[in-house]
């Protein structure tokens, strides 16, 4: 396409849009909405996302073993987790050392263990890290089909709920998010189809003058663009400033520990326009497709 | 160059418009085409500007059959037809000057061919002083005048024209007859829908009629009625 078609493109498309004020900017509003509830719920999912992995990589497995296992053994077992499918490292933990963890822990109240030296109650441990959290029962089981195993421990139920949320989250997400991309594209389509109707003399004479049907099209697909793009660059506006505003106030409430679990504004604002921007690019282009389909047609 | 062979047009509704319609004409002809009204001469023009399809028969146009081209392809054959139709169909919000340019942006012409050639394709048609007015602003046939030089200014070899001094009184008819003339005389195959009887007599061009789509006469130097 050459350049001064693209400038014809441009220059026909923003005069649609003025000629055509009161509804442009009623379907501009229409986009806002509809990319601000995909954008909220782009980043709560993004932010659950974040979280949840926060707390995935967290997800360990602790083995007590029976008491009194010789050293030979111990490393022998240790061979065998390793090679269990799923599990990423394997950490022996002695009850000597779980103990003066525990000691550590307790700070000045550490006297409180003094003597239990001798008589250890702690067993020996291993802590296996997994490399995926989706795992966690498949590697739970194996383990406990190992001998000289006590207990196997894990957040089993808390991290199934998270999975499931998580899940669930995604799929909701994703059908409302559907659901309004059409509202979006089905208003952005009625905003043009009326620039199409009052230009329907105009589009006939360019077919019969020997314009091809992208010439047509293309001053709308800008329309469409245009309407699309500002419609992103507002919401993305909007939300950024809410996404501080409300990260701010929930650090001020001293909930200081929810707001670690955030992320940054700086990594989502750029991931939030570059999808606000692209999903208004597209549901302007095909919005503008599909009101110029019947009139084309000469 | 246009030949139609064993043409006919049947309606969706059953209407049978044209039948077994066979024509050749050459390049450079001047040709009326006459007939009573509804009897098929408009359907005849769209079946040449692929804006109708024949229902069967071969239509070929400058070596090309034209019944096998894809949708894709029609802007190209319509590039090299002009055509003017009864009601002008200029655009109202562009100037004489725009509304030529436009066919020549459109086809995505080099600007400065079209600076060239639109003052060039207005002083054919005797409008160069009028080039910046509003088709409001002009008389009927000044505005059939600027869709002449439209029609001609990316230069094509046929030049196809219904009734377009069907909305004109004689006096600017006979402008726009001439002007058709002289685009043939430099060449341009003129083909004419008309049912201006008195053009049709005093120009002495081939004549072909039809009534009520069939092809009733072809003569070289016809009259608009038959005088055999
Ligand atoms: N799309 C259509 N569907 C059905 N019938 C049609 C259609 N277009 C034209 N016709 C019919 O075809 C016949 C020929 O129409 P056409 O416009 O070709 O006549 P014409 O010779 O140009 O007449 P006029 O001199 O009045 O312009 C008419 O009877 C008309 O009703
Ligand atoms: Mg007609």
């Amino acid at each position: 396409m050459k350049l001064r078609t693209t400038k014809y493109f441009i220059k026909e498309g923003t005069s649609n849009l003025r000629r055509n004020k009161v509804m442009s900017v009623a379907s501009i509003t229409s986009v806002i909405a509809a990319l601000l509830v995909i954008g909220i719920f782009f980043i709560v999912v993004l932010n659950v996302d974040y979280a949840a992995s926060a707390l995935e990589s967290q997800v360990e497995i602790s083995v007590h073993l029976v008491n009194g296992l010789s050293e030979g053994i111990i490393n022998a077992m240790s061979g065998e987790i390793e090679a269990i499918e799923g599990v990423k490292e394997v950490v022996f933990v002695s009850k000597d050392v779980a103990l003066k963890n525990m000691k550590q822990k307790l700070g000045d109240k550490g006297y409180l263990l003094d003597g239990l030296e001798s008589d250890n109650p702690l067993p020996d441990t291993f802590v296996v890290t997994l490399t995926n959290p989706q795992k966690a029962s498949s590697v739970a089981l194996a383990l406990n089909s190992m001998s000289s195993i006590e207990k196997v421990s894990y957040g089993k139920d808390e991290l199934e709920k998270l999975l499931k949320a998580t899940y669930v989250l995604r799929m909701t997400s994703l059908l409302i998010i559907t659901i309004l991309l059409f509202i979006s594209i089905f208003i952005i389509s009625n905003t043009i189809k009326l620039t199409v109707f009052a230009r329907r003399r105009e589009i006939g004479i360019m077919k019969f003058i020997g314009a091809t049907d992208w010439f047509v099209r293309g001053p709308f697909i800008v329309e469409g663009i245009l309407l699309g793009v500002t419609g992103a660059v507002v919401s993305t506006a909007l939300l950024g400033g809410g996404y501080l505003y409300t990260v701010n106030l929930i650090q001020k409430q001293m909930l200081g520990f929810l707001a670690l679990s955030f992320m940054p504004f700086g990594s989502i604002i750029t991931s939030l326009a570059f999808l606000l921007v692209f999903v208004g690019i597209v549901i302007g282009a095909i919005g503008s497709l599909l009101s110029v389909r019947r009139f084309i047609k000469v | 160059m246009i030949e139609l062979v064993k043409v006919n047009k049947t309606f969706d509704d059953g209407h049978k418009v044209l039948k077994n319609i066979n024509i050749f004409i050459d390049k450079g002809e001047f040709v009326f085409l006459v007939g009573p009204s509804g009897s098929g001469k408009s359907t005849l023009i769209k079946l040449l500007l692929k804006e109708v399809e024949p229902t069967n028969g071969k239509i070929v146009i400058d070596g090309k059959n034209t019944t096998k081209l894809k949708r894709n392809d029609i802007p190209y054959l319509r590039r090299s037809m002009g055509v003017v139709f009864q009601d002008f169909r200029l655009l109202q919000d562009k100037t004489v000057y725009e509304n030529v340019a436009f066919a020549m942006e459109i086809v995505e012409a080099q600007p400065r061919d079209i600076r060239k050639q639109v003052p060039i394709a207005l002083s054919m048609v005797g409008l160069s002083k009028k080039s910046n007015l509003y088709p409001k602003q002009l008389s009927g046939g000044e505005q059939q005048r600027v869709s002449l030089a439209r029609a001609m200014v990316n230069g094509p070899s046929i030049l196809v024209a219904d009734e377009p001094t069907g909305n004109l009184d004689p006096e600017m008819s006979r402008d726009i007859v001439k002007i058709l003339y002289e685009f043939n005389q430099r060449g341009t195959t003129v083909l004419m829908a008309t049912h201006d009887r008195d053009i049709v007599n005093a120009m002495k061009k081939r004549v072909i009629a039809i009534e009520d789509g069939v092809m009733v006469r072809d003569e070289k130097r016809g009259g608009y009625f038959d005088e055999a």
